[in-house]
């Protein structure tokens, strides 16, 4: 098989902008499946790669297009040393219609071979699929801030990075676990890191050329400093594991006049709901927790820390750990999903897309998932063929206004910020 | 950083009621959110005192607020310091600081903004009966008040 190598375009297209008399230029390579397919970059990888690391040397072709190869392979030998790994050479152009242009050789101790280059393409290109359903420009504009990148938060950020966001604040303190990785989109090449930042990378693998910075900071204790990213954003998604930071949230989101997406699982994920709030013109957060919609839907806690966050003190181990009962990958699945599809229409409104009837048809403020006949659903009727009761796998929509003696959005302040 | 505009607005609430229902009750205030704290007296039913201390949380209304007994230092009925107790679940305590009593009243899962530093005072004072209760008979403050279900 002749060997694969992928390069970013935009790197290429950098090398060659460079002025002066640039000879080689040391880059990195990695490798996979016995160094048949090469990801080859001529500057450090702004996310972390994946393979089996090898050298990379890259020049730039004359203004002819001529390179020596005798000569260069020479160069390249005397330059490094291998350690027994192939190492690719990329040789850069100006091709027709002054577009890069890349060919690349693999040179291994049995001698040199040619390999079929491809690009990584500009942004450009990245979302073609997407165009028609979603105005990809314009969504590489828009700014989201999801906090909270655990088995909730992490595939949202992941789905928004596939339909073309350019601009993601990630925001959690926590740090993957070996419990985290059966419900969670990075795996144990992962484990100990940030959540953020191994987000981050899963969301450069997606989309190279989104702007991804994170905080690993805990909401309730870091106030003004998320609350700046908030301001600055144009949607905020809230995954977190927490009342106390959805309230802080909810304030932030009302203040900046900023919509938030509220999703949470219940205990062992036997369902789920998820909130939209349109400050000031539609319930926020308190208004629905105060409402009584959510009695009797006790969060799934999943982890010890965030138990001991809720539970007082003198609250027993055992207690604690009877109630860390967590749900599949596959329940969180749905609302996870429905939070994207609502991100979407979100950040499109105002832009004539095919996410429009999807917007018409999401009505309501908040909507209820049911995963499995238990908990709060114990007493739903079996699916069946009918669509007149309330089932398993659909959402509800529940008409909630907002209310007006909410001590957070109602009457009691003088004014609404204008913000 | 000061409080927002909202904290503002909701802390002038919160003493607009305790005006009316705990007028003994004040707030000595702070500019840095975190560091204001309200204080007054309750009184139970046999005419005992006891200085209260409510610690403004900086992410008020949001966040449980804490509650100290300042004053008198507070014996179980076999003369054992409550602080000594540390963390309680029969006497409702959580883990005192600076040698003086914390009161268990909301916690975070039963906490909502539209809980008011009134309704928690209320607890408070509830407490207060049980704990007299408490000298009186030996049950534990728990036998009085039931705790909320986690």
């Amino acid at each position: 098989m002749t060997p694969l190598v992928y390069v970013f375009e935009e790197q290429a297209r950098d090398l060659l902008s460079q002025t002066g008399d640039v000879r080689l230029v040391d880059g990195v390579a990695y490798g996979f499946d016995d160094w048949t397919v090469f990801h080859a970059y001529t500057e450090k990888p702004y996310f972390t790669p994946s393979g089996f690391i090898c050298p990379c040397v890259a020049i730039r072709s004359d203004a002819a297009g001529f390179v020596d190869e005798e000569k260069l392979m020479a160069e390249v030998r005397r330059r490094v040393d291998p350690d027994g790994r192939p190492i690719v050479v990329l040789v850069t152009g100006t091709g027709a219609g002054g577009s890069p242009s890349c060919r690349a050789l693999i040179l291994t101790e049995n001698g040199i071979a040619g390999a079929d280059t491809r690009f990584v393409p500009r942004r450009s290109e990245l979302f073609t699929r997407n165009t028609g359903l979603l105005e990809t420009s314009a969504l590489a504009e828009k700014k989201v801030v999801i906090v909270g990148l655990g088995s909730g938060g992490s595939p949202i950020a992941l789905e928004l990075a596939r339909a073309g966001i350019g601009h993601f604040t990630l925001i959690d303190f926590d740090r993957l676990e070996l419990g985290n990785i059966s419900r969670h989109v990075c795996g144990v090449n992962d484990l100990g890191r940030y959540k953020t930042l191994a987000v981050r990378d899963q969301l450069l693998q997606k989309n190279p050329f989104a702007e991804v910075s994170t905080m690993e900071v805990n909401v309730n204790q870091s106030l003004s400093q998320v609350e700046d990213a908030v301001a600055a954003s144009d949607l905020l998604i809230v995954a977190s594991d927490n009342d106390q930071s959805r309230f802080n949230l909810n304030q932030m989101s009302l203040n900046n006049n900023k919509v938030a997406l509220y999703g949470r699982a219940i205990t062992r994920a036997a369902g789920g709901d998820v909130l939209r709030v349109r400050p000031w013109k539609g319930p926020c957060y308190n208004c629905i927790f105060s409402s009584g919609l959510i009695d009797g839907r006790e969060e799934e806690m999943s982890q010890k820390r965030q138990a001991l966050a809720v539970l007082p003190a003198y609250v027993e181990e055992d207690k604690i750990n009877t109630m860390i009962q967590v749900g599949l990958s596959s329940d969180i699945a749905p609302i996870a999903n429905m939070m994207t599809k609502m991100a979407l229409v979100e950040l499109s409104r105002g832009i004539e897309t095919g996410m429009s009837t999807v917007d018409e048809d999401l009505a309501s403020d908040f909507y209820v998932w049911a995963n499995r006949r238990e908990e709060a659903y114990a007493n739903w009727p079996r699916m069946g063929f009918k669509w007149t009761h309330p089932s398993i796998l659909r959402w509800y929509g529940a008409r909630v206004d907002r209310d007006p003696n909410c001590l957070v959005c109602g009457g009691h302040l003088e004014q609404e910020p204008t913000t | 950083m000061g409080w927002s505009s909202q904290q503002s607005a909701r802390l002038h609430l919160e003493m607009d009621v305790l005006s009316r229902y705990f007028p003994t009750f004040f707030l000595k205030d702070s500019i840095i959110p975190g560091h204001a704290i309200i204080e007054g007296t309750l009184r139970s039913n046999a005419g005992n005192e006891y200085l209260v201390r409510l610690h403004v949380p900086a992410d008020l209304p949001n966040s449980v607020p804490i509650i100290e007994i300042v004053s008198p230092v507070l014996r179980d009925r076999f003369g054992h310091s409550l602080v000594d107790l540390g963390t309680s679940y029969p006497m409702h305590l959580l883990k005192p600081e600076n040698g003086v009593v914390r009161i268990c009243h909301y916690s975070a899962s039963h906490w909502s903004p539209n809980i008011t530093f009134s309704k928690v005072l209320l607890k408070i004072r509830a407490w207060i009966e049980a704990y007299e209760g408490h000298l009186d008979s030996g049950y534990a403050i728990d036998h009085y008040l039931p705790h909320m279900e986690a």
